[in-house]
């Protein structure tokens, strides 16, 4: 589970469902989360989160730009891999603290991934979970 | 309802700890205690029923004084309307099951609560029986019944499912739930089981170094609503298959396994018998008619 902590910039309401902006470390998160700032206190401006995500749901790119639709965008360092049969555990440096994605060791391959490669970490918006 | 306000300065392996609880319990709750061993669920539980003083304290149970240290009332056990069960039985080896609960009777008591005692717990097949030829399940219907012939007002429970398969232990937990809303007992249970928590009780009591440390609906205290993902499974973990980095958890949540994939954790690895909160974005699972 990757952890980072964040600061509220704005929550968008429609529904029963918000779209949060988050500020993680100088980069700008987006979560959408079945809840209110009725129903959830921590949904407002200025208000200090912890952003959840699954190491699974880290997406890696390399390169800087991504013509793709993922919001949530951090750069960073590979610092280590772990590659077994299937999977492989990729560590990264990022300005926001360390993130770990799991992807497929084909893909590490495909990708030419290694320690010291700048990389982007790119996660979906609706897989963001947030705490106060 | 109960009103309880004690002190005690317990003396632990680990040096000295002061046991300091307030409870406020509305009449017919019932309430789970929860906490690792050496919290002071038990001490909590034997200065309730009079087998243990406290250095201070005053407890009252439906308007009644049962301890008030400033003005020395101390109600001796036999008159405080508690039963207790523990995880060890404790029945008389040497009486039938028969026996055994009519040994509880207070003089002049008339016998027929354990006719009826015998009928509710299914007990009549087995009141010829010595509490050795007895399952451990039975053993403890036994005891749960013979700590209902007096007619307390509060039932203590410790432990009482610990030593118990799961199978036995889900049929317990009915008799219990039955014998608790058939007489209006106030109930107060010590458990470890999340998911028997979940399923029995009203209020959670969580007991740490012996000060209460949460306290509410069991589901909220289990389950900190502060996490924003919408499906979430409160469990316990029976196994941890180690695959290179990755965890495959199996985790029994009610009656039900569930295998969650985990990156493995160095610092804070899992172990079976870990309580887990299984969290996941509602965006995440999908949804397929089967009925």
């Amino acid at each position: 589970m990757n952890t980072l902590p964040g600061k509220i910039k704005d929550v968008s309401v429609s529904g029963s469902l918000s779209l949060a902006h988050i500020d993680v470390a100088g980069n700008l998160f987006s979560a959408i989360v079945i809840d209110t700032p009725a129903t959830s206190s921590y949904l407002s401006p200025g208000k200090t989160v912890s952003v959840i995500f699954k190491e699974t749901e880290v997406i890696i790119g390399t390169g800087k730009e991504h013509a793709v639709s993922l919001q949530n965008r951090l750069q960073g360092k590979i610092i280590e891999i772990e590659s077994g049969d299937l999977l492989a555990k990729i560590v990264l440096d990022t300005a926001a603290g360390k993130v770990v994605s799991v992807i497929t060791s084909q893909a590490v391959k495909k990708l030419g991934l290694k320690e010291g490669l700048e990389v982007t970490a790119l996660i979906k918006t609706n897989e963001i979970m947030l705490t106060a | 309802m109960i009103d309880l306000s004690i002190e005690k300065l317990l003396k632990a392996p680990s040096g000295e700890m002061n046991l300091s609880v307030q409870m406020n319990i509305p009449k017919g709750s019932f309430v789970c205690i929860y906490g690792k061993s050496g919290a002071g669920k038990t001490t909590l539980f034997k200065i309730l029923s009079g087998i243990m003083h406290p250095d201070k304290g005053k407890i009252v149970v439906n308007d009644q004084t049962w301890l008030d240290t400033q003005n020395k009332i101390n109600e001796p056990p036999q008159k405080r309307k508690v039963g207790f069960v523990f995880q060890d039985y404790a029945l008389f080896p040497n009486m039938t099951v028969q026996e055994n609960l009519n040994y509880a009777l207070q003089k002049g008591q008339p016998a027929d609560i354990v006719d009826e005692l015998m009928e509710l717990m299914e007990l009549g097949g087995l009141a010829e029986r010595k509490p050795e030829t007895l399952s451990g399940g039975q053993k403890q219907r036994v005891a749960l019944a013979r700590a209902l012939v007096q007619k307390p007002e509060i039932l203590l429970l410790d432990e009482p499912l610990s030593a118990l398969d799961h199978e036995m232990r889900t049929k317990l937990q009915q008799y219990i739930l039955k014998v608790h809303r058939q007489y209006h007992l106030t109930t107060l249970l010590i458990s470890h089981d999340v998911s028997e928590i979940l399923r029995m009780a009203d209020v959670l009591y969580h007991l740490e170094d012996g000060k209460i440390i949460r306290q509410g609906k069991p589901a909220e205290v289990f389950t900190r609503k502060e996490i924003s993902g919408k499906l979430q499974l409160t469990g316990e973990v029976v196994s941890v298959e180690s695959q290179d980095f990755i965890c495959i958890v199996t985790v029994l949540v009610g009656n039900e396994l569930v295998k969650v994939v985990t990156v493995r954790d160095e610092q804070h690895p899992l172990h079976p018998g870990d309580k887990v909160l299984i969290a996941s974005k509602a965006f995440n699972p999908v949804v397929k008619r089967i009925g």
